[in-house]
C-alpha cells in the first residue's frame, strides 16, 4: 500500500526539507540512542491473529545483503562470478526488465570483486536497459554516480548508489503504470543473486552457507505477484512462464532446515538455465 | 521567458487546487521517511548500510502492523521507524517466524524507535510496529532497515 509511497523519486517536499531540523533530528536521535529505554516488550506473539491486511509484504533483499555474509563465512572467487557478456537486449520489454534486475545484480558482484571497470561498464548498461523500458530519465543520476563512486573505490556507496537505481528503475515504471514489470526487475535480480549465492556454496558447501537460501516467504511473495499478474500477455511470455516454473521448482528445495549440497546444485542449475534464457537472444 | 507556464486556464487552476491538496498528505509520509532516516543515521556511522527501500503508512492509536523481512544469519540489522507528528510515542520490535522475540536491543524515544536484530537462523522475521500514544486519529509512520 504506502509502501509504494515510499519508493522512487520523493516528493519534492523532501527536497524543501531544510537543513537545521535534520541535524536537530540526527542529534535527538543519537541521544535517543544513549538514553532511551524501551518497554518490555512481549516474548512471544501469535501472528496468526494479524489479519492479512495488517501484514505488509516483504522487501526483497538486495543480493549485497547475502554476499556479505559469503564474504565473512570465506573467500569467494567474486571475479570468478562476474559474466564478460551481460545479456542481449531482445526488445521483449519483459526481457528487458528481468535482464535489467540481473545486470544490477551483476553490479554487485563487480562491488564485492572490487572491480570498478566492470561496475563501470554495468552503470552503463543499465542507462542502456532502462532506456529500452522508458525509464531512462530516472537513472542517469545514479548511473553518474555509480560510476564516480565506483572511480572512488568507494564501495559501500556503490552498494547504495545500486539499491537506489534498482528503486528508482522500479519507481519510474510505477509511475507509468508498469508495476507488475517492474517487479520483474526485483525477479531478475534476486535469480541472478541466487545463482551467484548456489554457485558459491557449492563449490565450497558449508550447512551456514547453504542456510542463506532459507527464503520461503520470499518465494512466495514473487510466486504471488507473477499469479497476481492483471496483463493476461505479461503473464504469458514464455520467459514469464520460465521464471514461474522456477519458482515451482525451487520451493520444496529452498524453506528446508538442512539444505543439501546437492540441493545448492540443482538450484544453481534451475537458476542457471534461467539466467541463459533472460540474456539470449532467442526471446 | 516561456509565457505557456504563465497561463491561467482553468484546467491548470484546478490541477493547482488538487496538487495544493494532495500536498500535505504525501509531504506527511515523506516527513515521516525523512525522519527514520535520520534516525538511522547514528548506524550508518557504525558501518551499516541503510536500504532505499522502505515500509510506511497511516495507523490508528493502538494499531499494529506486521511488515515481513527476509533476514540472514551473519547478518546484523537495525530497523529504525519514525514518525513526523509530533508528540505520538511509537515502538517497533523484531519477531521471528515463530512469534518468539528476536532483537538485541531496542530503544523507543516519542516519535523514533528502533530494534536490532542479530539472526540466529536465515529466515523470515516480523517487525511489529505500534502506535502507542498520538495526538492524531491516524498516524503516519515509516520503517528502514540497515544491515552489516
Amino acid at each position: 500500500m504506502m509502501r509504494a509511497l515510499l519508493t522512487g523519486n520523493g516528493p519534492s517536499a523532501k527536497l524543501i526539507f531544510p537543513m537545521l531540523p535534520r541535524l536537530i533530528t540526527t542529534a535527538l536521535c543519537g541521544f535517543a540512542v544513549a538514553n532511551a529505554v524501551a518497554e518490555q516488550p512481549p516474548a512471544t506473539i501469535d501472528l496468526s491473529k494479524f489479519p492479512a491486511a495488517a501484514v505488509e509484504d516483504v522487501v526483497v533483499p538486495v543480493p549485497s545483503e547475502i554476499f556479505i555474509v559469503l564474504d565473512k563465512l570465506g573467500t569467494p572467487n567474486w571475479k570468478g562470478e562476474l559474466r564478460d557478456h551481460l545479456g542481449t537486449n531482445t526488445g521483449n520489454r519483459a526481457q528487458i526488465a528481468l535482464l535489467l534486475g540481473t545486470v544490477i545484480a551483476d553490479g554487485f558482484i563487480a562491488v564485492e570483486a572490487e572491480d570498478s571497470e566492470k561496475v563501470k561498464q554495468i552503470g552503463q548498461e543499465v542507462l542502456v536497459l532502462a532506456d529500452g523500458i522508458n525509464v531512462r530519465k530516472a537513472v542517469i543520476a545514479r548511473s553518474k554516480s555509480i560510476t564516480d563512486k565506483a572511480e572512488a573505490k568507494d564501495w559501500r556507496a556503490v552498494r547504495s548508489e545500486l539499491d537506489g537505481a534498482l528503486q528508482d528503475v522500479r519507481g519510474a515504471m510505477q509511475e507509468l503504470g508498469d508495476d507488475e514489470l517492474a517487479q520483474l526487475v526485483s525477479l531478475g535480480g534476486w535469480i541472478r543473486g541466487t545463482q551467484v549465492l548456489t554457485s558459491i556454496v557449492g563449490q565450497n558447501y558449508s550447512p551456514a552457507g547453504a542456510e542463506l537460501l532459507n527464503q520461503p516467504e520470499l518465494l512466495n511473495y514473487f510466486a504471488r505477484r507473477i499469479d497476481e499478474m492483471r496483463s493476461r500477455n505479461l503473464k504469458k511470455e514464455e520467459l514469464v512462464v520460465k521464471v514461474r516454473k522456477l519458482l515451482r521448482d525451487i520451493k520444496p528445495i529452498i524453506g528446508k532446515d538442512t539444505i543439501t549440497v546437492e540441493n545448492v546444485q540443482k538450484v544453481n542449475k534451475l537458476t542457471t538455465d534461467t539466467v541463459t534464457a533472460i540474456t539470449s537472444e532467442d526471446q | 521567458m516561456n509565457r505557456r507556464f504563465l497561463s491561467l486556464s482553468p484546467v491548470r487552476v484546478l490541477v493547482a487546487l488538487a496538487v495544493l491538496c494532495l500536498t500535505p498528505l504525501y509531504a506527511t509520509v515523506d516527513d515521516a521517511l525523512s525522519f527514520a532516516h535520520e534516525c538511522a543515521v547514528p548506524y550508518v556511522k557504525q558501518g551499516f548500510t541503510i536500504r532505499e527501500d522502505a515500509w510506511g503508512g497511516d495507523l490508528g492509536v493502538k494499531d499494529q502492523k506486521a511488515v515481513t523481512a527476509q533476514l540472514f544469519k551473519g547478518n546484523e540489522y537495525w530497523f529504525c521507524m519514525a514518525t513526523d507528528v509530533k508528540g505520538a510515542v511509537i515502538n517497533v520490535h523484531i519477531y521471528d517466524s515463530q512469534g518468539r522475540l528476536a532483537e538485541s536491543e531496542a530503544w523507543q524515544k516519542g516519535r523514533f524507535a528502533a530494534a536490532k536484530v542479530v539472526p540466529r537462523a536465515t529466515g523470515t522475521y516480523y517487525a511489529i510496529v505500534t502506535i502507542e500514544k498520538s495526538p492524531q486519529e491516524r498516524t503516519h509512520w515509516a520503517l528502514v532497515y540497515g544491515y552489516r
